[in-house]
């Protein structure tokens, strides 16, 4: 066979894995600032947020057929919805337990919304092309880049920019830092804390629906397993982030999708199969090493 | 509440006394075939297929008039996908009377239940598991596969893609999570460079979940050299990796195994093309082979819907071998049934020609059908029998 391009020069070798790495990134930051926001505010490390995306994919499944802004739409409400049903039927009876059992909860939330869509829709992956023009791909010069990956970037900044507007700007997203810092004292100040809490379930629940976007992007695929891994990735990113720091999370989300391509595109074959293991292990360093994270947040030490 | 309590004690006891005649009966006439399987969970989708080939060669061969006379009858157990369920399963439908048990299609989901199946004496078949160890050395002199073995599949790819193909630079991508895709890889990898074939690349992933592939599609972008991407993977991760590399502009021929299999993924890579896997047979209604075809139009006559993949051949040609030994056999006795199994020799069933050996239960030399996916829509190109097997280890 002929060779197409004569092999590709350095900078735009760099060029590309600079772009996977900031489209990774700006998915697991996503996934990160949701998990990051509620631990913020309640203490809980919700293991059931893939599975909002999860339930958000599968709605955009069955709505694959209606025009996409739609479809879209649709299963962004419904990861949404899931979020703030969860929050009112399993963690809000729970609120003033003991973070163990605000995690054995999401646990129970996770495994139940699982098996919910398993024994509706099967364990087969099913095929979905949501958004045809998502897989597009621009020349330039010899690469290639998915019109996917931009978007992706695109939809991470505009999302983080527009979630620190909310939680500088208006009187919910101050009530809501307020109450990340201390419940107790803001509720004593007049902070509605159930509505802050909803505010914050749907704010996670809209950051889950666009992760789904981008997953289904990515993927093509749905599985009631889905959201397994997007979690466990989330979760890395905030402890390296900085449990309780939204500026933490952000950092960690794009700091393991950084890690994942990097390590992807360069480690030798023999250690590849190792990959997950290799940032899993820089995950132990910060908690042997810097139990904080990169951000360190003064709210949580008294109460560790 | 207590009003209820006479109904539901008399519900129950009528219950039990149906299931009591029902078990009567089975003793008597019908000869039970149990399918201890997943029925629910991550494994159900596999076991799915099988099952339903399994009713429709029983349903074929009652209309005939059953086995020396015997109409068969099939019940089933739920490992429910989990390993360990596999024992309580095999009971349950061993206590139902059943004569020859089928298993999971995989050796790891399907050895418990193949283990206790045995140990009970009876004639067990996993349907697709394509590892040699289901079979005498791994499970037991009475355990059998109706899969090609896993290197005989690795062989047939090979062969056909240097042969056929003229393709002579792969590079690999290999899903490192499941015994099945590493046993594919490596075997592929024997036979490619005893072809005289070269591996230009090489790349794996370890995880059994939906994910991107961001960072190796940009490394196997990287490599110009290739003529075609040899996929180890299943339809939870090889189709996101697909579409990504597809999305990313790169349209080299991409080949893969039966676990490719099925058109119901095909939706995440809108019209994809220069994609080729093997399979047990066409489900598309467009097989050369007119019996296959026939298959496909009467099981979605009996269940409403054609077969996902050709898996569910395995699950009917694992009961017209067993019904073939015991009437050769003249007898249900396991051991009878278990000589004639072995005595096979290209035994003409749907999937193709079968053989056994009192040491090999699996079979190495029988075609496959080549398929090509091209704009979306699947193709068969040719049944291909490979001529070399890299020697197989247990």
């Amino acid at each position: 066979m002929l060779d197409r391009c004569g092999g590709l020069d350095f900078e735009l070798i760099a060029l590309q894995y600079a772009i996977d790495a900031l489209s990774v990134g700006g998915l697991y930051a996503l996934a990160a600032l949701g998990i990051g926001l509620i631990f913020g505010i309640m203490r809980l490390v919700n293991f059931a947020h893939g599975d909002f995306l999860m339930m958000g994919c599968y709605a955009m499944f069955l709505l694959a057929a209606a025009i996409w802004p739609l479809t879209i739409l649709g299963g962004v409400l419904i990861a949404i919805l899931v979020a703030l049903i969860t929050e009112r039927v399993a963690f809000r009876p729970l609120r003033s337990a003991d973070p163990t059992i605000l995690l054995a909860a999401s646990f129970a939330v996770s495994f139940f919304l699982q098996n919910f869509v398993l024994m509706i829709m099967g364990g087969r992956a099913l095929g979905v092309d949501i958004v045809p023009a998502l897989n597009q791909h621009i020349a330039w010069e010899s690469l290639s880049i998915s019109v996917l990956n931009l978007f992706t970037i695109a939809l991470s900044i505009i999302l983080m920019g527009g979630l620190s507007l909310f939680l500088t700007r208006t009187r919910i997203g101050i009530h809501m830092r307020a109450a990340s810092e201390d419940v107790r004292m803001a509720r004593m100040l007049g902070v509605r804390v159930n509505l802050v809490v909803a505010a914050a379930f749907a704010i996670s629940g809209l950051l889950a629906g666009a992760a789904a976007i981008v997953i289904l992007g990515k993927t093509g695929l749905v599985l009631p397993t889905m959201g397994l891994r997007l979690t466990l990735v989330a979760f890395v990113a905030v402890i390296i982030g900085g449990m309780g720091s939204l500026t933490g999370a952000v950092i960690g989300g794009y700091a393991v999708g950084v890690l994942e391509v990097v390590l992807g595109g360069l480690l030798p074959l023999a250690i590849l199969p190792y990959r997950e293991a290799l940032i899993f292990t820089v995950v132990l360093l910060f908690l042997l090493f810097r139990p904080g994270g990169i951000v360190r947040v003064a709210a949580l030490k008294e109460r560790v | 509440m207590k009003l209820f309590m006479p109904l539901i004690t008399a519900l129950v006891l009528a219950l039990g006394a149906a299931g009591f005649a029902n078990k009567a009966q089975a003793d008597e006439d019908p000869i039970v075939i149990g399918a201890a399987i997943a029925l629910s969970g991550f494994v159900a989708p596999y076991d799915d297929g099988p099952l339903k080939g399994l009713q429709l060669a029983v349903a074929d061969i009652n209309a005939k008039g059953g086995v020396m006379g015997h109409q068969l009858k099939v019940v089933t157990a739920d490992t429910k996908s989990d390993p360990a369920q596999g024992t309580n399963a095999a009971i349950e439908v061993l206590e139902q009377g059943a004569e020859m048990v089928m298993v999971t299609c995989d050796f790891d989901f399907g050895a418990a239940a193949g283990l206790q199946a045995t140990a009970a004496g009876k004639v067990t078949f996993s349907s697709c598991a394509g590892d040699p160890k289901f079979g005498v050395q791994g499970i037991g002199p009475l355990a059998y596969t109706m899969s090609l073995g896993t290197p005989a599949q690795a062989a047939t790819l090979a062969e056909w893609a240097y042969k056929e193909k003229g393709w002579r630079k792969v590079y690999v991508q290999m899903n490192s999570m499941v015994e099945y895709f590493k046993s594919l890889c490596s075997n592929f990898k024997i036979r490619w460079e005893e072809l005289g074939g070269e591996i230009v690349g090489e790349d794996v992933y370890n995880f059994m979940e939906v994910k991107t592939f961001e960072g190796q599609v940009t490394r196997m972008k990287q490599n110009t050299d290739k003529d075609f991407v040899f996929l180890c993977a299943a339809t939870f991760d090889g189709p996101s990796l697909i579409k990504q590399v597809r999305n990313a502009g790169e349209n080299t021929p991409i080949l893969a195994s039966e676990s490719m299999d099925g058109n119901f993924w095909l939706e995440a890579v809108p019209n994809l093309s220069e994609f080729y896997l093997t399979v047990y047979g066409s489900m598309f209604g467009n097989d050369p082979n007119p019996r296959i075809n026939d298959y496909v139009t009467k099981y979605t006559e009996m269940h409403g819907q054609a077969p996902f993949t050709a898996h569910s051949m395995t699950g009917y040609s694992l009961m017209e071998a067993w019904a073939l030994a015991a009437e050769r056999a003249g007898s249900f006795d396991s051991d009878a049934i278990r000589q004639e199994l072995d005595k096979f020799d290209n035994e003409d069933l749907l999937v193709g020609p079968t053989s056994y050996t009192p040491d090999l239960h699996i079979n190495l030399y029988r075609g496959m059908q080549i398929m090509e996916v091209q704009n979306g829509k699947h193709a068969p190109i040719t049944r291909y029998t490979a001529e070399k097997v890299p020697p197989i280890t247990f």
